[in-house]
């Protein structure tokens, strides 16, 4: 073989910003003056920052991300490489504790545009209809104050735009069909799919993955690289800096990168002005605006409401209830591997592949609220060492041993739902980051329902592994997906923000991210973290007039029911793609422009 | 080939020969990720070839914690079964990460940063080989070495107590053991050694289980580690009594 699959390499002219091999950014961005107060200023461009932004520049609003990592070129700044790809996670300091501390950095956090989009596997399960019930269904937990129904819209969207490959039936939750077709399988995912057929466990194959399955639009399809967590420099897993924030700076967003947000400012009439951050050279500016939203998902959220407390708000802006920081999730991420005869070769194919959900609900014979999903992982070396060294306790000549049969190995994941508790929480410690910021410090404890649930999980796991042919089964602990930290509510005293991420004590400060959901189920958190960006944004614009014009505290209340949904705000060439029965409900002006893929359009 | 060295070598567990050093071990004969870098995109291609050919001065380490710190992870990635050309360095990249203060982005509360706990580390090794030998590390034979190193892999260290009232010796396990498989399985000669595929865009991947036309086909071999190590077996991390700590990768 003597040429890629692409041909004949190029490589980035001086002026060109790449955001996959295709798809280029038009520059210049905007630029507002500096002193301009802005309509709207999101806090932290990642998963919902980046969704919110090109919402809101869409439908008009003056608005400005402001980053803390970089502006991602994909072709200069990320590499196929593991060890390499240390800077897209979020490095700096943060203490953990507790009997059970959670592991951060490359574990779970991202920082730079796209945040943890940019590094997630790209998993898009959604919630099931339940989650957002569990207090009710289970007694335990929290309730949302929103319904899967009012999600549901969102979700179609989100998985157009991104766009989700999967199967034409998804049979758990509220059923539903993907867009585009599912992925091949590696080798994780045939484990998968042999064991549980083999015990009778229905099992989903080749998705749901926001991971193009055929091209879409100037990004290519997938090439079965195996580097989704270290980026993906094809651009053919999404992440909102190549889906979403090409359409947000076409439509008059700008994004200051390289930029640490320290506070959000209040003012004297009880609303916050802006916030001030240190920009690229490490200078301390303003930026001021009409509504905040906080993006910064369930570790800097809380760390940023906490390090803005000024009076009035003591503990915290936006924290009467002193629940900002509180009922911090993380999944049960317990990676269990297990050994084949017949060679692997796990670091082929995106790592998320193949799952199942027939655990998920509560079943009282199992002896525990919730449940719990197993999906596929693709831990390349680096990490497979990591997990060996746990898993089997290995070093030495032993580690050597079993890396030299690192192609033998496949490994899965099981995703379980830890339930929300009030002693795991994200504080301030004594130390600061170079900024002279406090960092984070966060304290986790499974509790006993947690336990129950990882045990069998775990047990389960082990026993489609063996059913699969796998001649040792070995499994390490370990957690994923952070939530919680700001959660949303009807009731103020005991949440952060409302069921529009409005927050209770402020009117015209917004948290829309990971850390408002009350409960995490076993799905995934970044569609829904998008799908509720989404419904955010809908809900700003049906309040336009009243920001506009300084007057947030008559933004509606959720007692006035669901925004209207806007079908036509979706990035070009997204709408109505797909399969037929998933198309918009109202056609709209991208497919009158006869479904321009992006980019190609002037 | 001298005695003392062949006393590190695997062996051929069913005629007891030593295995002489090879340039690559492992069951991929023949297969070369770097053979393939004119396939790699010119990012990739910098960051993995810095990483082979450039060696970093020592800048945090001293120069005799740095000797004491090549022997320790000369136990925790054994590589003598590699000849002296095709060996991984593990210490300079570990230096040059704890030099240039980059962190993996967090620390447990029970644990000093990680240069300082590194520092302490080694002064704790130094005084475990002490108590059980009441030899310097430096000096003690492999089988030795590992058999104080395997006293903090067991979480039981029986010397250091003001050390281990200072940092968790677990935690300190786990920094030690990530920091040396990093190194060493972020070098193509590793990935060589396990058969990984290495960096893979633009061309990508057509084949699953398969070996691609540019991998070749498993071909196993019958090693065993030298007979004084216990390193080759496997035993849970803190004799399993501990509380397992969580894992530290990320997968997902
Ligand atoms: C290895 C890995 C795999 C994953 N796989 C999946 C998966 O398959 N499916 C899935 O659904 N989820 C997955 N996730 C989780 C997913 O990435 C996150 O849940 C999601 O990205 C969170 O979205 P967010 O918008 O809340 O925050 P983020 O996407 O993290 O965005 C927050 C942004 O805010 C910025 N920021 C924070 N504080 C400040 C500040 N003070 N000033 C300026 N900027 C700031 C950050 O730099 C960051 O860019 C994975 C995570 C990891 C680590
Ligand atoms: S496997 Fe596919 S989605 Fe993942 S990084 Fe490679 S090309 Fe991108």
């Amino acid at each position: 073989m003597k040429s890629p699959l692409f041909g004949k390499f190029e490589e980035p002219e001086d002026d060109e910003h790449w955001l996959g091999p295709i798809q280029r950014l038009k520059t210049p961005m905007r630029r507002f003056a500096p002193g301009d107060e802005v309509d709207i200023v999101i806090v932290g461009v990642g998963s919902a920052g980046g969704v919110l932004l090109q919402r809101l520049a869409r439908a008009g609003f003056r608005v400005v991300g402001i980053e803390a990592g970089p502006f991602w070129d994909t072709e200069r700044d990320w590499v196929s490489d593991e060890a390499g790809s240390h800077q897209l996670y979020w490095n700096d300091l943060r203490i953990t504790g507790g009997a059970h501390p959670l592991a951060f950095g490359a574990n779970n956090s991202g920082r730079g545009v796209g945040g943890g989009s940019v590094h997630w596997a790209a998993f898009t399960p959604r919630f099931h209809p339940s989650d957002f019930r569990v207090y009710s269904e289970d007694g335990v937990g929290a309730d949302w104050p929103i319904s899967y129904q009012d999600l549901k819209p969102y979700y179609e969207l989100l998985e157009r735009e991104m766009p989700v490959a999967g199967p034409a039936y998804f049979p758990w939750g509220d059923p539903h069909g993907y867009p585009y077709g599912p992925h091949p399988l590696g080798g994780p995912a045939e484990a998968l799919v042999k064991g549980c057929t083999a015990l009778g466990i229905p099992v989903c194959q080749g998705g749901p993955v926001a991971i193009n399955s055929g091209s879409h639009g100037d990004r290519p399809h997938c090439i079965y690289r195996g580097f989704c967590i270290q980026g993906c420099k094809v651009g053919a897993k999404q992440s909102t800096l190549i889906s979403h924030v090409p359409d947000a700076i076409e439509y008059g967003a700008e994004i200051r990168a390289n930029s640490m947000v320290a506070r959000v400012n209040l003012g004297k009439d009880g609303l916050v002005t802006g916030v001030t951050y240190f920009d690229e050279d490490g200078h301390e500016q303003e930026q001021r605006a009409k509504v905040v939203i906080v993006s910064g998902y369930a570790i800097e959220t809380p760390r940023l409401l906490l390090n803005s407390a000024c009076n009035g708000f003591e503990q915290g802006l936006a924290n009467s209830s002193g629940v900002v920081g509180k009922y911090l999730m993380a999944q049960a991420g317990n990676v269990v591997m297990g050994r084949f005869d017949d060679p692997v070769r796990m670091y082929k194919y995106p790592p998320a592949n193949a799952l199942t959900e027939e655990f998920y609900e509560t079943d009282p014979r199992r002896g525990f609220a919730r449940g719990f999903a197993i999906q596929t992982v693709g831990p390349l070396p680096i990490a497979f060492a990591k997990q060996m060294m746990v898993a089997k306790g290995a070093w030495g000549w032993g580690m050597r041993a079993v890396m030299m049969d690192y192609n033998h190995w496949a490994a899965l994941g099981l995703l379980g739902e830890i339930l929300p508790w009030e002693d795991n929480r994200v504080e301030l410690a004594e130390e600061t980051d170079r900024y002279g910021l406090r960092v984070a410090k966060s304290t986790f404890n499974l509790h006993d329902n947690d336990q129950k649930m990882i045990a069998y999980g775990v047990n389960k796991v082990e026993e489609v592994l063996r059913a699969a042919g796998a001649t040792e089964v070995v499994q390490e602990p370990r957690y994923a997906h952070l939530i919680g930290g700001a959660r949303m509510g009807n009731d103020p005293s005991t949440s952060v923000v409302d069921g529009f991420c409005r927050s209770h004590d402020i009117p015209n400060l917004f948290v829309c991210d990971g850390s408002v959901f009350p409960t995490q189920g076993s799905a995934n958190p970044g569609l829904t973290i998008q799908a509720l960006a989404a419904r955010t944004a809908d809900y700003l614009i049906a309040e336009r007039e009243a920001i506009l014009t300084r007057q947030p505290r008559s933004m509606r209340g959720v007692e006035a029911g669901a925004p209207p949904i806007h079908y036509d705000l979706s990035p070009h060439g997204t709408s109505g793609r797909g399969v037929p029965r998933l198309k918009s409900r109202t056609p709209t002006p991208e497919i009158g422009l006869g479904g321009l893929p992006v980019g190609s359009k002037g | 080939m001298d005695n003392a060295n062949t006393d590190l070598l695997p062996r051929n567990p069913t005629t007891g020969e030593v295995l002489p050093p090879r340039a690559q071990p492992g069951y991929y004969p023949g297969y070369s990720t770097l053979s393939q870098q004119r396939f790699w995109d010119a990012a990739t291609h910098e960051v993995v070839l810095r990483r082979v050919h450039q060696a970093q001065p020592i800048r945090f380490f001293t120069p005799d914690e740095a000797r004491l710190m090549e022997a320790v992870c000369a136990r925790i990635i054994p590589q003598d079964d590699r000849d002296e050309a095709h060996r991984i360095p593990i210490v300079g990249p570990i230096d040059e990460r704890l030099a240039s203060g980059r962190i993996d982005g967090y620390r447990y509360e029970d644990m000093p940063p990680d240069g300082e706990a590194h520092k302490l580390g080694l002064q704790a090794i130094e005084a475990i080989a002490q108590h059980l030998f009441h030899t310097p590390f430096l000096q003690l034979g492999a089988g030795q070495q590992e058999r104080v190193l395997k006293t903090i892999h067991d979480g039981e260290p029986p010397a250091g107590e003001g050390i281990w009232r200072r940092m968790s010796a677990p935690r300190y396990w786990m920094l030690l053991v990530q920091d040396c498989v990093a190194a060493y399985y972020a070098h193509p000669y590793a990935w060589d050694e396990i058969g990984f595929g290495g960096p893979a865009y633009p061309r990508g991947y057509m084949r699953g289980g398969q070996p691609e036309p540019w991998e070749v086909e498993e071909r196993r071999y019958e090693w065993e580690a030298p007979e004084w190590a216990v390193s080759s077996e496997y035993e849970p991390l803190g004799r399993g009594h501990e509380t397992i700590t969580p894992g530290q990768g990320g997968s997902h």
